[in-house]
Protein backbone atom coordinates (compact mmCIF):
# COMPACT_ATOMS: atom_id res chain seq x y z
CA UNK A 1 0.00 0.00 0.00
CA UNK A 2 2.05 3.27 -1.19
CA UNK A 3 2.32 5.88 1.74
CA UNK A 4 -0.44 7.78 1.80
CA UNK A 5 2.03 11.01 1.54
CA UNK A 6 2.95 10.15 -1.86
CA UNK A 7 -0.23 9.29 -3.34
CA UNK A 8 -0.56 12.81 -2.31
CA UNK A 9 2.52 14.81 -3.75
CA UNK A 10 0.92 12.87 -7.21
CA UNK A 11 -1.79 14.03 -7.06
CA UNK A 12 -1.22 17.67 -6.16
CA UNK A 13 1.54 17.79 -8.74
CA UNK A 14 -0.74 16.12 -11.39
CA UNK A 15 -3.74 18.88 -10.61
CA UNK A 16 -0.56 21.58 -10.65
CA UNK A 17 0.32 20.10 -14.35
CA UNK A 18 -3.09 19.89 -15.60
CA UNK A 19 -4.26 23.08 -14.28
CA UNK A 20 -1.09 24.64 -16.18
CA UNK A 21 -2.12 22.89 -19.27
CA UNK A 22 -5.91 24.10 -19.39
CA UNK A 23 -4.82 27.33 -17.93
CA UNK A 24 -3.22 29.10 -20.72
CA UNK A 25 -6.33 28.12 -22.95
CA UNK A 26 -9.02 28.82 -20.82
CA UNK A 27 -7.10 32.30 -19.90
CA UNK A 28 -5.42 32.97 -23.81
CA UNK A 29 -9.18 35.67 -24.44
CA UNK A 30 -8.50 37.66 -21.40
CA UNK A 31 -4.76 37.80 -21.23
CA UNK A 32 -2.87 40.57 -23.09
CA UNK A 33 -1.13 39.02 -26.39
CA UNK A 34 1.84 41.37 -25.76
CA UNK A 35 3.09 42.75 -23.03
CA UNK A 36 5.23 41.20 -20.01
CA UNK A 37 3.53 38.30 -18.79
CA UNK A 38 3.93 36.28 -22.21
CA UNK A 39 7.90 37.39 -22.57
CA UNK A 40 7.88 36.18 -18.66
CA UNK A 41 6.26 32.73 -19.55
CA UNK A 42 8.60 32.49 -22.68
CA UNK A 43 11.82 33.44 -20.84
CA UNK A 44 11.33 31.02 -17.53
CA UNK A 45 12.51 28.32 -18.59
CA UNK A 46 15.64 28.19 -19.96
CA UNK A 47 16.71 30.55 -16.42
CA UNK A 48 15.20 27.80 -14.23
CA UNK A 49 16.51 24.87 -16.07
CA UNK A 50 20.35 26.09 -16.36
CA UNK A 51 19.84 27.57 -12.60
CA UNK A 52 19.25 23.56 -11.93
CA UNK A 53 21.45 22.20 -13.64
CA UNK A 54 24.38 24.77 -12.34
CA UNK A 55 23.27 23.65 -8.76
CA UNK A 56 22.82 19.79 -9.69
CA UNK A 57 26.71 19.53 -10.61
CA UNK A 58 28.07 22.03 -8.14
CA UNK A 59 26.39 19.31 -6.02
CA UNK A 60 26.92 16.01 -8.40
CA UNK A 61 30.97 17.16 -9.13
CA UNK A 62 32.63 15.70 -11.84
CA UNK A 63 30.19 12.77 -13.06
CA UNK A 64 27.78 15.40 -12.87
CA UNK A 65 29.67 17.94 -15.14
CA UNK A 66 30.69 14.89 -17.52
CA UNK A 67 27.42 14.05 -18.15
CA UNK A 68 26.33 17.31 -18.28
CA UNK A 69 28.22 17.98 -21.13
CA UNK A 70 27.92 14.52 -22.73
CA UNK A 71 23.84 15.10 -22.37
CA UNK A 72 24.18 18.64 -24.06
CA UNK A 73 26.37 17.94 -27.06
CA UNK A 74 24.35 14.99 -28.31
CA UNK A 75 21.10 16.59 -27.51
CA UNK A 76 22.54 19.32 -29.66
CA UNK A 77 24.08 17.32 -32.64
CA UNK A 78 21.19 14.48 -32.81
CA UNK A 79 18.22 16.68 -31.39
CA UNK A 80 16.40 13.39 -29.37
CA UNK A 81 16.35 13.17 -26.23
CA UNK A 82 16.87 9.52 -25.30
CA UNK A 83 20.09 10.04 -27.02
CA UNK A 84 20.87 13.28 -24.98
CA UNK A 85 20.07 10.74 -22.36
CA UNK A 86 22.49 7.94 -23.18
CA UNK A 87 25.40 9.89 -24.00
CA UNK A 88 24.91 11.62 -20.58
CA UNK A 89 24.27 8.74 -18.59
CA UNK A 90 27.47 6.90 -20.15
CA UNK A 91 29.48 10.26 -19.59
CA UNK A 92 28.51 9.83 -15.74
CA UNK A 93 29.17 6.20 -15.21
CA UNK A 94 32.58 6.87 -16.86
CA UNK A 95 33.77 9.69 -15.42
CA UNK A 96 32.56 7.72 -11.80
CA UNK A 97 34.41 4.80 -12.48
CA UNK A 98 37.79 6.80 -13.45
CA UNK A 99 37.29 8.77 -9.79
CA UNK B 1 -14.27 19.76 -53.59
CA UNK B 2 -14.02 16.01 -51.41
CA UNK B 3 -12.32 17.36 -48.32
CA UNK B 4 -14.43 20.66 -48.33
CA UNK B 5 -17.39 18.30 -47.78
CA UNK B 6 -16.29 15.82 -45.71
CA UNK B 7 -14.81 18.71 -43.24
CA UNK B 8 -18.46 20.80 -43.71
CA UNK B 9 -20.29 17.85 -42.75
CA UNK B 10 -18.46 15.89 -40.00
CA UNK B 11 -18.99 18.89 -37.78
CA UNK B 12 -18.69 22.83 -37.08
CA UNK B 13 -15.33 22.56 -35.97
CA UNK B 14 -12.06 20.79 -36.95
CA UNK B 15 -11.68 17.57 -35.28
CA UNK B 16 -12.06 14.74 -37.66
CA UNK B 17 -10.59 11.00 -37.39
CA UNK B 18 -8.23 11.44 -40.30
CA UNK B 19 -5.82 14.02 -39.10
CA UNK B 20 -6.03 11.52 -35.85
CA UNK B 21 -4.71 9.19 -38.02
CA UNK B 22 -1.91 11.00 -39.50
CA UNK B 23 -0.85 12.57 -36.13
CA UNK B 24 -0.96 9.14 -34.58
CA UNK B 25 1.07 7.72 -37.21
CA UNK B 26 3.81 10.70 -37.32
CA UNK B 27 4.28 10.56 -33.70
CA UNK B 28 4.77 6.39 -33.62
CA UNK B 29 8.58 7.04 -32.97
CA UNK B 30 7.62 8.84 -30.12
CA UNK B 31 6.90 5.33 -28.60
CA UNK B 32 10.63 4.54 -28.76
CA UNK B 33 12.20 7.36 -27.88
CA UNK B 34 10.32 8.54 -24.88
CA UNK B 35 10.03 5.37 -24.11
CA UNK B 36 13.71 5.07 -23.56
CA UNK B 37 13.01 8.16 -21.07
CA UNK B 38 10.31 6.59 -19.41
CA UNK B 39 12.63 3.42 -18.79
CA UNK B 40 15.39 5.90 -17.36
CA UNK B 41 12.35 7.52 -15.23
CA UNK B 42 11.44 3.96 -13.85
CA UNK B 43 14.92 2.98 -12.91
CA UNK B 44 15.37 6.23 -10.80
CA UNK B 45 11.91 6.13 -9.37
CA UNK B 46 12.95 2.39 -8.00
CA UNK B 47 16.18 3.94 -6.62
CA UNK B 48 13.91 6.26 -4.74
CA UNK B 49 12.02 2.49 -3.37
CA UNK B 50 8.79 4.42 -4.36
CA UNK B 51 6.82 1.46 -5.81
CA UNK B 52 5.91 0.09 -8.62
CA UNK B 53 2.32 1.63 -8.87
CA UNK B 54 3.21 5.01 -7.49
CA UNK B 55 5.89 5.08 -10.10
CA UNK B 56 3.68 4.50 -13.07
CA UNK B 57 0.78 6.59 -11.37
CA UNK B 58 2.99 9.59 -11.07
CA UNK B 59 3.96 9.01 -15.19
CA UNK B 60 0.18 8.47 -15.90
CA UNK B 61 -0.80 11.50 -13.72
CA UNK B 62 1.41 14.03 -13.77
CA UNK B 63 2.89 13.26 -17.40
CA UNK B 64 5.55 16.00 -17.39
CA UNK B 65 9.27 14.58 -18.04
CA UNK B 66 10.10 18.03 -16.57
CA UNK B 67 8.35 18.42 -13.94
CA UNK B 68 9.14 14.65 -12.96
CA UNK B 69 12.67 15.14 -13.00
CA UNK B 70 13.17 18.10 -10.83
CA UNK B 71 10.73 16.61 -8.68
CA UNK B 72 12.49 13.39 -8.47
CA UNK B 73 15.70 15.93 -7.39
CA UNK B 74 14.03 16.94 -4.92
CA UNK B 75 12.55 13.98 -3.23
CA UNK B 76 12.78 13.15 0.67
CA UNK B 77 10.52 12.31 3.10
CA UNK B 78 8.55 13.43 4.26
CA UNK B 79 8.41 15.09 0.62
CA UNK B 80 8.63 18.83 0.57
CA UNK B 81 5.04 19.34 -1.09
CA UNK B 82 5.06 23.17 -1.89
CA UNK B 83 8.92 23.19 -2.86
CA UNK B 84 7.60 20.44 -5.42
CA UNK B 85 4.38 22.35 -6.34
CA UNK B 86 6.58 25.39 -6.88
CA UNK B 87 9.24 23.76 -9.24
CA UNK B 88 6.05 21.83 -10.67
CA UNK B 89 4.57 24.82 -11.62
CA UNK B 90 7.64 27.41 -12.72
CA UNK B 91 8.93 24.20 -14.69
CA UNK B 92 5.94 24.00 -16.64
CA UNK B 93 5.02 27.58 -17.29
CA UNK B 94 5.65 27.18 -20.37
CA UNK B 95 1.95 24.63 -20.78
CA UNK B 96 0.29 28.19 -20.12
CA UNK B 97 1.95 30.04 -23.46
CA UNK B 98 1.23 26.47 -25.48
CA UNK B 99 -2.08 26.33 -24.39
CA UNK B 100 -3.04 30.17 -24.86
CA UNK B 101 -1.27 30.04 -28.73
CA UNK B 102 -3.80 26.41 -28.40
CA UNK B 103 -6.80 28.73 -28.14
CA UNK B 104 -6.01 30.90 -31.11
CA UNK B 105 -5.45 27.89 -32.88
CA UNK B 106 -8.91 26.22 -32.27
CA UNK B 107 -10.88 28.85 -30.66
CA UNK B 108 -14.28 27.06 -32.70
CA UNK B 109 -13.15 23.51 -30.88
CA UNK B 110 -15.48 23.35 -27.94
CA UNK B 111 -14.03 22.91 -24.84
CA UNK B 112 -15.43 19.36 -23.61
CA UNK B 113 -13.63 18.41 -26.70
CA UNK B 114 -10.47 20.39 -26.00
CA UNK B 115 -9.56 20.22 -22.42
CA UNK B 116 -9.61 16.72 -21.84
CA UNK B 117 -7.11 16.28 -25.18
CA UNK B 118 -4.79 19.16 -23.09
CA UNK B 119 -4.14 16.12 -20.38
CA UNK B 120 -1.89 14.72 -22.32
CA UNK B 121 -0.64 18.06 -23.80
CA UNK B 122 3.57 17.73 -24.76
CA UNK B 123 6.07 19.81 -26.39
CA UNK B 124 6.73 17.96 -28.91
CA UNK B 125 2.82 17.32 -29.75
CA UNK B 126 2.08 21.25 -29.22
CA UNK B 127 4.95 21.29 -31.86
CA UNK B 128 3.99 19.40 -34.51
CA UNK B 129 0.43 20.39 -34.69
CA UNK B 130 1.15 23.89 -35.08
CA UNK B 131 3.67 22.55 -37.73
CA UNK B 132 0.27 21.06 -39.21
CA UNK B 133 -1.71 23.84 -39.14
CA UNK B 134 1.18 25.96 -41.19
CA UNK B 135 0.89 23.42 -43.60
CA UNK B 136 -2.99 24.33 -44.04
CA UNK B 137 -4.10 21.14 -41.90
CA UNK B 138 -5.60 22.90 -38.51
CA UNK B 139 -7.37 19.64 -36.68
CA UNK B 140 -7.80 19.22 -33.10
CA UNK B 141 -7.87 15.79 -33.77
CA UNK B 142 -3.96 15.64 -34.71
CA UNK B 143 -2.84 17.16 -31.95
CA UNK B 144 -4.81 13.73 -29.75
CA UNK B 145 -3.50 11.34 -32.54
CA UNK B 146 0.27 12.89 -32.15
CA UNK B 147 -0.09 13.20 -28.35
CA UNK B 148 -0.66 9.46 -27.58
CA UNK B 149 2.35 7.65 -28.73
CA UNK B 150 4.32 9.79 -26.58
CA UNK B 151 1.79 9.13 -23.57
CA UNK B 152 2.15 5.34 -24.18
CA UNK B 153 6.19 5.81 -24.96
CA UNK B 154 6.27 7.39 -21.67
CA UNK B 155 3.81 5.50 -19.01
CA UNK B 156 4.64 2.70 -20.39
CA UNK B 157 8.42 2.92 -20.51
CA UNK B 158 8.06 4.01 -16.95
CA UNK B 159 6.49 0.48 -15.91
CA UNK B 160 9.06 -1.17 -17.55
CA UNK B 161 12.09 0.41 -16.35
CA UNK B 162 10.96 -0.19 -12.68
CA UNK B 163 10.12 -3.33 -13.33
CA UNK B 164 13.16 -4.69 -15.43
CA UNK B 165 16.07 -6.40 -13.41
CA UNK B 166 18.41 -3.81 -13.14
CA UNK B 167 20.33 -3.31 -10.25
CA UNK B 168 22.83 -0.38 -10.66
CA UNK B 169 25.74 -0.16 -8.32
CA UNK B 170 29.26 1.28 -7.96
CA UNK B 171 29.64 4.22 -10.86
CA UNK B 172 26.06 2.82 -12.59
CA UNK B 173 24.30 4.10 -9.56
CA UNK B 174 25.74 7.49 -9.66
CA UNK B 175 25.02 7.45 -13.29
CA UNK B 176 21.49 6.75 -11.86
CA UNK B 177 21.08 9.43 -10.01
CA UNK B 178 22.63 11.99 -12.05
CA UNK B 179 19.90 10.99 -14.42
CA UNK B 180 17.11 13.72 -13.46
CA UNK B 181 19.92 16.13 -14.33
CA UNK B 182 20.48 14.67 -17.41
CA UNK B 183 16.53 15.19 -18.41
CA UNK B 184 16.61 18.76 -17.38
CA UNK B 185 20.32 19.53 -19.31
CA UNK B 186 18.85 17.98 -22.65
CA UNK B 187 16.11 20.19 -23.05
CA UNK B 188 19.24 23.09 -22.70
CA UNK B 189 19.96 23.34 -26.04
CA UNK B 190 16.60 24.18 -26.89
CA UNK B 191 15.74 27.00 -24.63
CA UNK B 192 19.33 28.96 -25.86
CA UNK B 193 18.17 32.44 -27.62
CA UNK B 194 21.58 33.12 -28.95
CA UNK B 195 24.50 35.00 -27.31
CA UNK B 196 21.67 37.28 -25.49
CA UNK B 197 21.06 34.08 -23.56
CA UNK B 198 24.70 34.30 -21.83
CA UNK B 199 23.86 37.05 -19.47
CA UNK B 200 21.24 35.94 -17.46
CA UNK B 201 21.77 32.28 -17.77
CA UNK B 202 25.06 33.22 -15.89
CA UNK B 203 23.27 34.94 -13.41
CA UNK B 204 20.73 32.51 -13.47
CA UNK B 205 23.81 29.39 -12.79
CA UNK B 206 25.59 31.65 -10.57
CA UNK B 207 22.61 32.45 -8.03
CA UNK B 208 21.45 29.14 -8.57
CA UNK B 209 25.18 27.57 -7.33
CA UNK B 210 25.11 30.30 -4.26
CA UNK B 211 21.49 29.12 -3.04
CA UNK B 212 22.27 25.46 -2.94
CA UNK B 213 25.53 26.41 -1.38
CA UNK B 214 23.82 28.01 1.48
CA UNK B 215 19.77 27.78 1.31
CA UNK B 216 19.49 24.37 -0.05
CA UNK B 217 19.50 22.34 -3.27
CA UNK B 218 15.81 22.41 -3.13
CA UNK B 219 15.73 26.26 -3.62
CA UNK B 220 18.22 26.87 -6.19
CA UNK B 221 16.51 26.35 -9.57
CA UNK B 222 13.43 28.82 -8.36
CA UNK B 223 15.96 31.38 -6.94
CA UNK B 224 18.76 31.19 -9.40
CA UNK B 225 16.11 30.99 -12.74
CA UNK B 226 13.93 33.91 -11.30
CA UNK B 227 16.93 36.16 -10.63
CA UNK B 228 18.05 35.29 -14.86
CA UNK B 229 14.45 35.64 -15.66
CA UNK B 230 14.48 39.21 -13.61
CA UNK B 231 17.44 40.14 -16.02
CA UNK B 232 16.06 38.94 -19.17
CA UNK B 233 13.18 41.58 -18.48
CA UNK B 234 15.84 44.19 -17.05
CA UNK B 235 17.68 44.02 -20.43
CA UNK B 236 14.24 43.67 -22.48
CA UNK B 237 15.45 41.27 -24.59
CA UNK B 238 13.90 37.67 -25.28
CA UNK B 239 15.84 35.27 -23.59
Amino acid sequence: MPDWRILAVIVVLGAVSYALRTGGFLAASALPQGGLLPRLLRMAPGNLFIAFVAAGIWQGGLPSLVGCCGAVAAMAATKREWAALGAGFAGAAFASALL
Amino acid sequence: MGMAMRIAISSTYPFTAMAFRRGFVSALPFIASNGIAGVVMGVAYRGLELGFVPAVLFSLVVYSATAQAVTLGLWALPPPIAAMVAACGATNARYLVMGAHLRQLFPDVPRRVILPILFLLADASWMMTVAEAERGRRDAGYLLGSSLPMAIGWIGGTALGYAAPLMPHGPLAIAAAFLPLAFVTALLPTQWRGWQSLMPWAVSAAVGVAVAGTIGQSWAMLIGGGAGTLVSVLRGGDA
